[in-house]
């Protein structure tokens, strides 16, 4: 599975304080930290700020930078955002690989960020809801799942390069959207050969519950079984790391060992 | 219509390691010999590279075997009181390698020392120039002994020493390291254990890349479809980009084939089965070919015969 770190994010006081005050230290560690975890991707997220958020994510970008060649995920739910700072962003680090984090499949924000993606080099996750909102079943996440993917691949991005997302509501709160979520991924993950990439904002699933590390690393594992390629996770933690670990050897992606925790890490670097 | 093009895309290889050094690398081998690096199915052109076809060690033992057969007496039964005239008699018969038993080192074989298990090494060394495959007696408390004196006595010639397992490794792992010899990881038989072997290995700071696989070996008719099936699944697993599986494999084809009955019985029903002198180098031969579709990359063999048809195998499996 590729680990999207979700940690460098303004959601988070510590996050949010060091990109007011410029503090690099603070992104520094973070970024190490999920980089030791198993990041393979740094999701960044400015969040709720009071300066200028394009400088915001251009500094953000370069100083994640400082200590990883990674690839950047650029988060934002705002496409006229992203259509600024994706350009600057691939200025500013012209080898790095990005990813545009998101675009709906709502016609007109599919006709601004697919030719982004496309003009940058980057790749692009693409949510699984129209101009109508997030849909309630499942049919209608495969129908805009679809349609996403086929406009991206019309306009020339490979599906390694395209990520799709089911969209995770919290439990306490639709306590039906999650087991839609598993099945969109499998049935599109069977009809499309070869498939994209399918990825979830795992932690919306916990947002306000007591259990939320559980209830994270179950549903991931429901998730992977049912064909998730990627997840925007806490890379950090560490129980949620090693389920997916199992998980990935008892769907025979890794060959057993005794140690296959510490095999998937060797296998990692870390 | 097109028709699309089905191939895998590996993402991983098989590790190319050297055994040998030459005077120039701080040996004395007249040559090096590399096995591994392919990045595909073995002997599959359109799949990947085999930049180094499968090598033939032929066995030399340190002491003249009581127990085989009259074909192989035929061949090594005037020299093989003497591991270097054995020796030179395996280059002279064109073996890429020498594959050495220290068996007489074993506690009901003769319990040699470890000084005198280090002399044979340095007389073999000192008869031929083709690099060395030596293994121990494999009682482990015995082979603690002898490998780091044999590993001290071969120090610069890159000799590939085995075989470390699951339980014994740190003291193999450690002389190979100190005087820089590649390393034999085995487990019997199971992918799962070879696999863990390596992590072992390589938690002591050994380099993966100075690994050898040997998955244990059975003759055809003795089970050989497992051992087929093990390295079939370790070969997937390396181009899978599975850097512990990622090692190349040694197999032990003679000693087992020369196991099987049809290969030594005589008298019997076995006068139906033809030649006792064409049954051993057949059974080696056929044994031999088949495990290396399965990814071997070095072939342990006692027949020249046997060598001679194995080598014909490979030159047309990489030249159809």
């Amino acid at each position: 599975m590729i680990i999207f770190s979700e940690r460098i994010n303004g959601m988070y006081r510590d996050v949010r304080t060091a990109i007011q005050e410029r503090n690099k230290q603070v992104v520094l560690d973070l970024t190490r930290e999920q980089l030791a975890g198993g990041a393979d991707v740094m999701d960044l997220n400015i969040g709720p700020t009071k300066t200028d958020p394009i400088k915001a994510f251009v500094w953000l970008a370069q100083t994640v930078h400082e200590v990883t060649d990674k690839p950047l995920s650029l988060d934002s739910a705002k496409a006229n955002l992203l259509l600024e700072v994706v350009p600057k962003v691939r200025q500013a680090l012209p080898d790095t690989k990005l990813v545009i984090n998101s675009c709906t499949a709502a016609p007109e924000y599919m006709d601004k960020l697919i030719p982004l993606a496309v003009e940058n080099r980057t790749g692009i996750i693409g949510l699984t809801m129209d101009q109508e909102g997030v849909p309630g079943n499942v049919e209608k996440r495969i129908e805009c799942g679809a349609a996403f993917l086929m406009r991206a691949l019309e306009l020339g991005l490979t599906p390694d390069d395209v990520y799709i997302d089911p969209i995770i509501l919290p439990i306490h709160a639709a306590p039906k959207q999650q087991m839609n979520a598993v099945e969109a991924i499998r049935q599109l993950a069977i009809v499309n050969d070869p498939p994209p990439q399918f990825i979830v904002g795992l932690s919306n699933v916990s947002q306000k519950c007591l259990f939320h590390k559980l209830l994270n690393r179950t549903f991931l594992v429901m998730l992977l079984a049912a064909g998730l390629t990627a997840a925007i996770i806490d890379s950090a933690d560490t129980d949620l790391i090693d389920a997916m670990i199992t998980a990935e050897v008892l769907l025979g992606k890794h060959l057993y060992s005794d140690d296959y925790i510490k095999a998937w890490k060797m296998q990692k670097g870390l | 219509m097109p028709i699309p093009d089905a191939k895998e895309k590996w993402s991983g290889r098989v590790n190319p390691v050297t055994i040998g050094a030459t005077k120039g690398e701080g040996g004395t081998r007249g040559r090096t010999v590399t096995i591994g690096g392919a990045d595909g199915i073995p002997f599959l052109d359109f799949d990947g590279q085999t930049p180094h076809v499968p090598a033939i060690a032929l066995d030399v033992l340190d002491v003249a075997p009581t127990e085989w057969p009259q074909p192989l007496a035929e061949v090594y039964g005037d020299v093989w009181s003497d591991p270097a005239a054995w020796a030179r008699r395996v280059k002279e018969l064109g073996a890429d390698l020498v594959n050495l038993r220290l068996i007489s080192t074993h506690p009901d074989e003769g319990d040699r020392s470890a000084d005198a298990a280090a002399e044979t090494v340095r007389a073999v060394l000192a008869a031929v120039d083709l690099p060395l495959v030596i293994w121990g007696c494999d009682v482990p408390e015995k082979d603690q002994l002898v490998m780091p004196k044999v590993a001290e006595a071969a120090q610069g010639e890159n000799c590939l020493l085995g075989a470390a397992t699951e339980t014994e490794y740190r003291t193999l792992a450690a002389a190979a390291q100190a005087y820089k010899h590649k390393l034999i990881t085995l487990a019997p038989c199971d992918i799962n254990k070879s696999k863990q072997v390596n992590i072992l290995v390589s938690d002591t700071g050994f380099p993966l890349t100075d690994i050898v696989i040997y998955p244990t070996t059975a003759a055809l008719g003795y089970g050989m479809e497992y051992v087929y099936s093990i390295l079939e699944r370790g070969r997937l697993a390396a181009l899978s980009g599975d850097r512990l599986m990622a090692q190349p494999t040694i197999l032990d084809v003679g000693y087992e084939a020369w196991r099987a009955k049809e290969a030594r019985a005589v008298g019997g029903d076995a006068e139906a089965w033809g030649p006792i002198e064409d049954r051993g180098p057949a059974w080696e031969a056929l044994t031999g070919t088949a495990l290396l579709q399965g990814g071997a990359d070095l072939l342990v063999l006692r027949h020249p015969r046997a060598m001679a048809a194995v080598r014909n195998t490979i030159r047309q499996l990489v030249t159809a």
